[in-house]
């Protein structure tokens, strides 16, 4: 197997408080990897280093072999690393389509000149785009849905957005920011599938973080807890949910919703 | 010659830091500037001059109807106008849209109703200077810094000595965190919108004892908001800092190079402090969380 | 037609090409600034200078106009643009006033406050109307592409625009050059029109003029910009009486439009075919409705 991304002591620092403490984890090419633990345990602020949005204060990100520690947000995503948002983000004002269709502005490789000239290398490109997002929010059952205001839709259909956004970039990673948030058993169990589903069709590797154990623990090939920004534990599933550190420090510490 | 420079840099400073703590206050609460403040401070100059000169009260009567007078109207501006756009949650540029149109509201109201001229307040203040030495300093001058001094110090006070500090100080940190915890937001709110316009329409009061009253004398205030940038959009010590760098900057380009440069230098000045430092000279760095 | 109507119809087009350059700014990138005013004057006053100090023909003038007010822009974008949003508005105010400054100061090449007087009328009814039909193409073409797209991306959520692989700031630049460089042809325009021009009609009032009619046609619409241009360029032509309260008149619409129905007249919408048989169908489910109900 190959590893796609390779996180080596990550450390990042808010004034005097270490948000993540030296942090290491490494994903293999196709699996998917759970980042758990309490609220303010750092797991978005992981999301929001590697992909750029905050400076690391010391360690490497690696992503596919590159090194991507310092690179700026839009350039991680070039790189092929989608994400979504744990508090939805989406463009609210424009259609469903215009969402995708502007995650697919790589794929438009025409000028300024072809745009305002109305060059015919213009109109084929943007066909093929539109194509490819209409055919991508059919596979995310958002096809009825096109014309429609993003910010109008329902909440669930708002979440599978955010992924049909992201994968129109066409990633190799993904990072999934709690995509169950605020569903019932019956819809994380509906997303789990889902999610596989998506994983084989896009070939993806994905990285997520998630409060709802059962989604966790159903899907991810390895797991790692985090406990105010140091890991505590990292294992498969079996192996955390019988890790004695973790029961204490996290699953025995509160109620787990699920 | 220097040191009379200073002195006039340091008299038009405190006008300038009167109005730039305004700004400062309500950012440091809302996190937008509030862009008509300067129209309130012409409106308060207004208030002053029609009680002195059209109604014939006595001077201290009418610059405290004044003051009154420009904080009910920035209340009135944050209850009609800021308050909705933030219960929408609009986007902040929404705030700053609405700021600029109520200042142009402000100024064309005066100039259908009270006419475009300029008027001067008449004597209330003798316009005599008192001789230190080779220094002269204007009697107004005096009266103006002593007021500056004296409402900065009271501003400190409250900040750092009361329940109201406190509450204004908790709400910028954290609003959401700061209503939890029990703090009527909107009242405080209403607060500070008074207190920014009421020091506002002291500083149009004395400046249009200084120099004139007229309808486009808010832009002044431009001045007062590159303070409170200069000194970090939010931090009201920042913003009093900033006004007086400006202030005794602007006097000593007019006096040693040239007068008609002399908004050059500021706007110049203010692009490099942001170059080199992006959140002003005091603000604190806020990284947007995803 | 008369000299009359045609001067209202060339001083409509100018102002159109100018609002446009707001709107894409303003309207579909987010980005308030009061600049726009201060990039005029260099295209007014770059123009004229071009004619007559250096007898260019009326092309070249114009263009040259665009030219530097292209560049101007990409040097101050380079340097403000990074900032948050009041720092920016701070910056551009203080481009816009040092403009102004600046031209006064350079009294013996611009004419100081006096102005700059003898620029010959070269901008007719015919240059205009092609201008702004130009200029309207071009932005059309240009918002309907995914360097529209993308600028739309900035204004709804800058944070996921990155996230989707955009150069934000590259594409704010672009919104900010596009924006300069129609405001740099008005401006020349505007020159070549009046054969006068002083510095301050080009101040702070001048750009929020034209903020405020983006406002009033609504953020993110281009038909909505023009529209609005159109009906408050002619407003105070077709009634006199109004013309001493058209600022304040602004200044009202512009808090009641962003505190009450921050769309605009047509917000996020254009004016098409389909709008207006989509308009159509709803009126007259509303007479179906109101028959049954009767």
């Amino acid at each position: 197997m190959k590893e796609i991304l390779k996180i080596d002591n990550l450390t990042k620092k808010f004034g005097g408080v270490c948000a993540i403490d030296n942090f290491s984890v490494t994903l293999e090419e196709g699996t998917v990897h759970g980042l758990i633990g309490p609220n303010g345990a750092g797991k978005t602020t992981i999301f929001n280093t590697i992909t750029g949005i905050y400076k690391p204060t010391s360690g490497i990100i690696e992503f596919m072999g590159k090194d991507i520690t310092n690179k700026k947000p839009y350039q991680v995503a070039q790189e092929g690393i989608g994400r979504t948002f744990q508090n939805i983000r989406l463009f609210s004002q424009l259609s469903v389509l215009e969402n995708v269709f502007i995650a697919g502005h790589l794929d438009a490789d025409y000028d300024l000149f072809a745009a305002i000239l109305r060059l015919s290398k213009f109109g084929k490109k943007e066909k093929y785009l539109r194509e490819n997002c209409i055919e991508l929010l059919k596979i995310l059952g958002l096809y009825d849905r096109m014309n429609e205001k993003a910010g109008s839709l329902p909440y669930g259909h708002q979440r599978k957005l955010e992924i049909a956004r992201a994968l129109a970039l066409r990633p190799k990673l993904l990072l999934l920011d709690e995509p169950a948030a605020g569903m019932n058993r019956d819809e994380s169990k509906e997303l789990v599938e889902f999610i596989n589903e998506l994983k084989e069709k896009f070939k993806l590797t994905i990285l997520m973080v998630e409060h709802h154990m059962d989604v966790v623990m159903s899907i991810c090939r390895r797991i790692t807890v985090l406990n105010f920004g140091k890991t505590i534990a990292e294992g498969t599933p079996k192996e955390i949910q019988t890790n004695k550190l973790v029961r204490e420090a996290y699953l025995g510490g509160e109620d787990v919703a699920c | 010659m220097f040191i009379q420079q200073l002195v006039n840099g340091v008299s038009i400073g405190g006008i300038y830091a009167l109005m730039a703590t305004g700004y400062a206050l309500i950012y440091s609460l809302l996190g937008f500037s509030n862009w008509a403040h300067g129209d309130v401070a012409m409106l308060g100059a207004y208030i002053g001059f029609l009680c002195v000169a059209t109604v014939r009260m006595p001077f201290w009567l009418s610059a405290l109807t004044a003051l009154l007078g420009a904080g009910v109207i920035s209340i009135l501006n944050e209850r009609l106008a800021y308050r909705r756009i933030r219960r929408n949650n609009a986007p902040t540029m929404f705030l700053m849209i609405a700021a600029m149109g109520l200042s142009v509201t402000f100024q064309n109201m005066v100039i259908v109703f009270l006419g475009p001229k300029f008027r001067t307040y008449p004597p209330v203040i003798p316009v005599k200077a008192i001789s230190l030495g080779s220094i002269k300093i204007g009697v107004l001058d005096i009266f103006s810094m002593a007021f500056v001094i004296i409402a900065m110090s009271l501003l400190e006070l409250l900040i750092t000595k009361t329940k109201f500090g406190l509450a204004i100080r908790a709400a910028s940190s954290n609003m959401i965190t700061a209503s939890l915890m029990g703090i009527n937001i909107d009242f405080y709110i209403t607060l500070v919108f008074l207190l920014a316009g009421s020091f506002a329409g002291a500083g149009g009061v004395l400046l249009g004892l200084k120099y004139t009253v007229y309808p486009q004398m808010g832009n002044v205030s431009l001045k007062a908001f590159i303070a409170s940038v200069f000194g970090g959009l939010g931090s009201v010590r920042g913003a009093i800092v900033g006004a007086f760098i400006i202030g005794i900057m602007e006097v000593f380009v007019s006096g040693f190079i040239t007068s008609g440069l002399r908004d050059l230098f500021t706007f110049g000045l203010l692009i490099a402090i942001l170059l080199i430092k992006p959140s002003g000279l005091f603000g604190i760095d806020i990284q947007d969380k995803a | 037609m008369s000299g009359y109507v045609e001067g209202v119809i060339i001083l409509i087009g100018i102002n159109i090409i100018a609002v446009l350059g707001v709107s894409i700014l303003t309207g579909f990138t987010r980005l308030f600034s009061f600049g726009n005013a201060g990039f005029m004057a260099i295209g007014a006053y770059t123009s004229a200078i071009l004619t007559t100090k250096f007898n260019m023909p009326f092309i070249i003038s114009l263009l040259g106009g665009m030219f530097v007010a292209a560049l101007i822009s990409l040097a101050l974008g380079k340097l403000t643009l990074g900032l948050k949003g009041d720092y920016f508005l701070i910056t551009t105010l203080g481009f816009g006033e040092c403009t102004r400054v600046l031209i006064e100061f350079l009294d013996p090449i611009t004419g100081g406050a006096r102005g700059y007087a003898g620029i010959p009328q070269k901008t007719t009814l015919f240059i205009v109307l092609i201008s702004v039909v130009l200029a309207i193409t071009v932005a059309r073409n240009l918002l309907n592409s995914k360097y529209g797209r993308n600028l739309k991306a900035i204004r709804e959520q800058e944070i996921a625009a990155d996230a989707v692989g955009i150069d934000t700031a590259r594409f704010k630049q672009l919104s900010f050059t596009v924006s300069a460089v129609y405001a740099g042809w008005a401006g020349a325009l505007f020159a070549h029109y009046y054969m006068f021009i002083t510095p301050v009609m080009f101040n702070l009032d001048k750009s929020s003029e034209l903020t405020i009619t983006v406002v009033i046609g609504g953020l993110g619409s281009l038909t909505g910009s023009i529209i609005a241009t159109t009906v408050l360029t002619l407003l105070p032509e077709v009634l006199r009486s109004v013309a001493n309260y058209r600022m304040l008149f602004y200044g009202i619409a512009v808090v009641l439009i962003i505190t009450l129905r921050p769309n605009g007249l047509m917000g996020y919408k254009e004016l098409s075919a389909s709008w207006i048989k989509n308009l159509l169908l709803q009126i007259r489910r509303m007479f179906r409705c109101r028959k049954e109900v009767a």
